[in-house]
């Protein structure tokens, strides 16, 4: 174990001193290695000896401002609450020894499954308690991002924030209050559509659809040339909140008013729930009953020839033997348009009552960074925000076939600016949609009765205006 | 004379001593147990009363944001959600109870006795009441898979094509409804067992001289004394499957659409999610008023069987 990571230092340090890495780059992988802080500041020292600084810029790098920080923070005490999902709470339990021996802060994690989580962390923010110094959060906690501290200034002071992908560091994928920051994404994972190359090569068609209407017209296609027990499409309807995915991809209007309610334009509204409901036509007997998980396995079963999903839900899965009868037969699609992709992004944020900001900033900093971005990614399969990930040479030979178009789409999302009841008014109605007890323009009507009753956040408000999803 | 009227007088007074002292020993073991249910039960109780005539979400405001009468509660009563999630709830838990009560006794009578097996038989049977119900919804939605589902398969192994369970809002509801039934039918057996298994053999063994033939002396004998215990037994059965959320949740989280919303699952969003107390307060009160419909109904039909 010790000769193994007294290798890693070595090539890093060796990658340090021929420029193949910066400086920033150098500190997290050491970090992951499981060096100390101290440790590093001397190996950075004795580099800075050999080669002249010839940017003088470079010495301040966010990292080493950490380092010079970490004495005054030494002692203080913060806690972290995540998901309890057994990945990004595994994740930072296995961080946490080295920041604590590295910067003298402890930290206590705190993992709540999702639910209790937004409760946990709503209720925390909303009645000033700051029990929680950092927060892992998305966006249906935005009714109290008022309660969150603004990071704009500690990210330009530590210039963080490099390496992500463009639209995860904006509005939607970043969470935002009052035009200022107060989250930083450390997970993403954007809708996508994975299909049978062999399947499609058999058929005679091609995954390069724009449009849903494309993508029927393939599905259309393979109907008719698809053995009986295959069918063309296989999503989790039986997952009720997940069908709003195919609603906003296949819907391209606004759905805050200029008042600042919520109500979608009917007409394009009309049209994506179709699509919706057409999709469903192509999935197996049971299309309308299937779960994630069982959705999953019709596709891992090679029963499907393309699946609309979560790729992180199933991308490990798919490419393991033991599990799928798929591997090496599945490509990533474009994921149809003229809506947007329904995009999952988790950030972290500070809670406006901590204590102790600094120390709570060091631990996002440390939690949240390329390295960990795929390191995290490729042990525990939590989708990285970071490009650099989609385009590390190593990853790219086992992921030719889905990272190319999983980053391209990542840079196509879009948060869904709805609280959790606007949202459950919504799918909850798809859901009667889909037995047949409403029709598509009896949805929109239920839709707008519910929203009628409920206030749009501010930070949604802003959100949607950002996203072009507020009418004008 | 005067003697008779002084010991009177001093019995008097010693009883009036002693009464004064049992009223303070009295009052030291009271007063702490009534702090208690104050505490516990009634301030709770007189809280959510307040916060249901309050407007407050607590994602707008810290506190509630003032007295606004009955709207909550108008507000609740005239939402179709709620409407149909009482609607749900009522077929669930009459469903379900009835079907309990039947089997719970027709199972106790059909493993009455002391012999190994028939123990062996009822600590099986009483396995699914010690489930938690997270996992036994979870369990359940596997078993209801209608690809790969142990009762659609069984159902195929007969020749029947079985249903979408899940997909279908009626299915979706009978699922509900079969759990329910799975998991708490061994509660009635436990409860009817051991209410059998205190009537006397005197009164079967009358009965039986008497020319009763067992299915008589169950009617005549047996149900009427077990009756009270059933009602008992049904009222808290009612109670808990109205109150019950966790199985629902991991069953079918509700859906599909609002198929299997129950009211509890309405509270539970209105409040722990959405954070509307002030409406999730009233609900509840709403609530309690169904709960206390079905206990008034469950008195009333014990009453009547006592005096019949």
């Amino acid at each position: 174990m010790r000769s193994e990571r007294n290798n890693a230092v070595r090539v890093v340090t060796d990658d340090l001193r021929q420029g193949r890495i910066t400086r920033r780059q150098f500190m997290g992988r050491m970090v992951a290695a499981g060096v100390g802080l101290s440790a590093i500041n001397a190996i950075l020292a004795a580099c800075a000896a050999v080669e002249a600084p010839a940017d003088p810029s470079a010495v301040s790098t966010g990292s080493q401002d950490a380092a010079a920080e970490a004495p005054s923070l030494a002692g203080s005490e913060i806690t972290a609450t995540y998901m309890q999902s057994g990945t990004y709470d595994v994740a930072a339990e296995t961080l946490k020894p080295t920041f604590e021996s590295d910067t003298g802060i402890t930290v206590n994690l705190v993992a709540a499954p999702f639910t209790v989580l937004v409760q946990r962390n709503i209720t925390d923010l909303t009645t000033q308690t700051g029990e929680f110094d950092v927060m892992s959060l998305s966006l249906w906690e935005a009714s109290a991002f008022q309660h969150l501290q603004p990071l704009d200034d500690l990210v330009a002071r530590d210039g963080f924030g490099e390496d992500y992908i463009p639209a995860l560091w904006a509005p939607g994928g970043s969470v935002f209050y009052g035009g200022q920051r107060v989250g930083v994404p450390y997970s993403a994972d954007a809708y996508g559509v994975l299909y049978r190359s062999d399947l499609f090569e058999e058929a005679g068609v091609t995954a390069d659809w724009e449009t849903w209407d494309d993508l029927l017209a393939v599905a259309e296609t393979l109907k008719g040339k698809l053995p009986d027990n295959v069918a063309p499409i296989v999503f989790s309807f039986g997952a009720p909140e997940q069908s709003t995915a195919i609603f906003y991809g296949a819907y391209p209007g606004t759905y805050v008013t200029a008042e600042n309610t919520w109500a979608v334009e009917r007409d394009l509204g009309a049209k994506a729930l179709e699509v919706v409901q057409r999709v469903a036509d192509y999935g197996p007997s049971d299309a309308l009953a299937l779960s994630i998980d069982e959705a999953n396995a019709v596709f891992l079963q090679g029963k499907a020839a393309m699946i609309i999903c979560w790729p992180s839900f199933i991308r490990a899965a798919a490419d393991n033997p033991e599990q799928s009868a798929v591997v090496g037969k599945w490509q990533m699609g474009s994921f149809p348009g003229p809506g947007f992709i329904f995009l999952s992004a988790w950030n972290l944020a500070i809670s406006k009552y901590s204590k102790n900001i600094e120390a709570a900033w060091e631990w996002i900093k440390a939690y949240t960074n390329p390295q960990n971005g795929k390191d995290f990614m490729t042990t525990y399969g939590i989708g990285s925000p970071f490009a650099s990930t989609y385009e590390d040479a190593e990853l790219l030979q086992m992921h030719s076939h889905d990272f190319p178009q999983q980053k391209a789409n990542l840079n196509r999302t879009k948060g869904v600016a709805l609280t959790f009841a606007a949202f459950e008014i919504q799918f909850r109605n798809m859901g009667e949609m889909m037995t047949g007890a409403l029709t598509p323009t009896e949805v929109i009507e239920r839709w707008h009765e519910g929203w009628a009753e409920l206030t749009v956040p501010q930070a949604l408000i802003e959100l949607a205006e950002a996203q072009g999803q507020k009418a004008s | 004379m005067e003697r008779t009227a002084s010991i009177a007088s001093q019995r008097h007074s010693r009883r009036r001593l002693r009464l004064s002292h049992d009223w303070a020993w009295l009052l030291a073991f009271v007063i702490p147990a009534f702090l208690v249910v104050v505490v516990v039960q009634f301030y709770p109780l007189a809280y959510s009363l307040f916060l249901s005539v309050q407007d407050w979400t607590l994602t707008k405001s810290q506190q509630p944001e003032g007295f606004v009468g009955l709207t909550n509660f108008t507000k609740v009563l005239g939402d179709s959600v709620f409407r149909r999630a009482v609607r749900n709830s009522l077929y669930i838990s009459g469903g379900a109870v009835g079907v309990e009560l039947f089997l719970g006794i027709s199972l106790a009578y059909l493993t009455l006795g002391s012999r190994w097996s028939m123990r062996v038989v009822r600590t099986i049977l009483i396995l699914p009441m010690v489930i938690a119900p997270v996992a036994a919804g979870t369990m359940w939605r596997m078993l209801l898979n209608s690809r790969a589902g142990l009762f659609n398969y069984l159902l195929n192994f007969v020749g029947i094509q079985g249903p979408k369970w899940l997909a279908s809002p009626d299915w979706a509801l009978v699922a509900v409804i079969l759990l329910d039934i799975w998991q708490w039918t061994p509660f009635v057996l436990v409860v009817v067992a051991a209410g059998a298994a205190g009537i006397p053999d005197e009164l079967l063994e009358s009965a039986a001289i008497d020319g009763a033939s067992r299915w008589q002396a169950f009617q005549k004998v047996e149900l009427p004394l077990l009756t009270p215990v059933l009602l008992l037994t049904a009222m808290f059965r009612l109670l808990e499957s109205l109150l019950s959320l966790d199985s629902v949740y991991s069953l079918t989280f509700g859906g599909p659409g609002y198929a299997t919303y129950t009211l509890t699952f309405f509270i539970y969003t209105l409040g722990l999610q959405n954070f509307n107390f002030g409406r999730a307060a009233a609900a509840s009160w709403l609530f309690m008023a169904v709960a206390a419909g079905v206990i008034a109904l469950v008195f009333w039909l014990h009453r009547r069987s006592d005096i019949s």
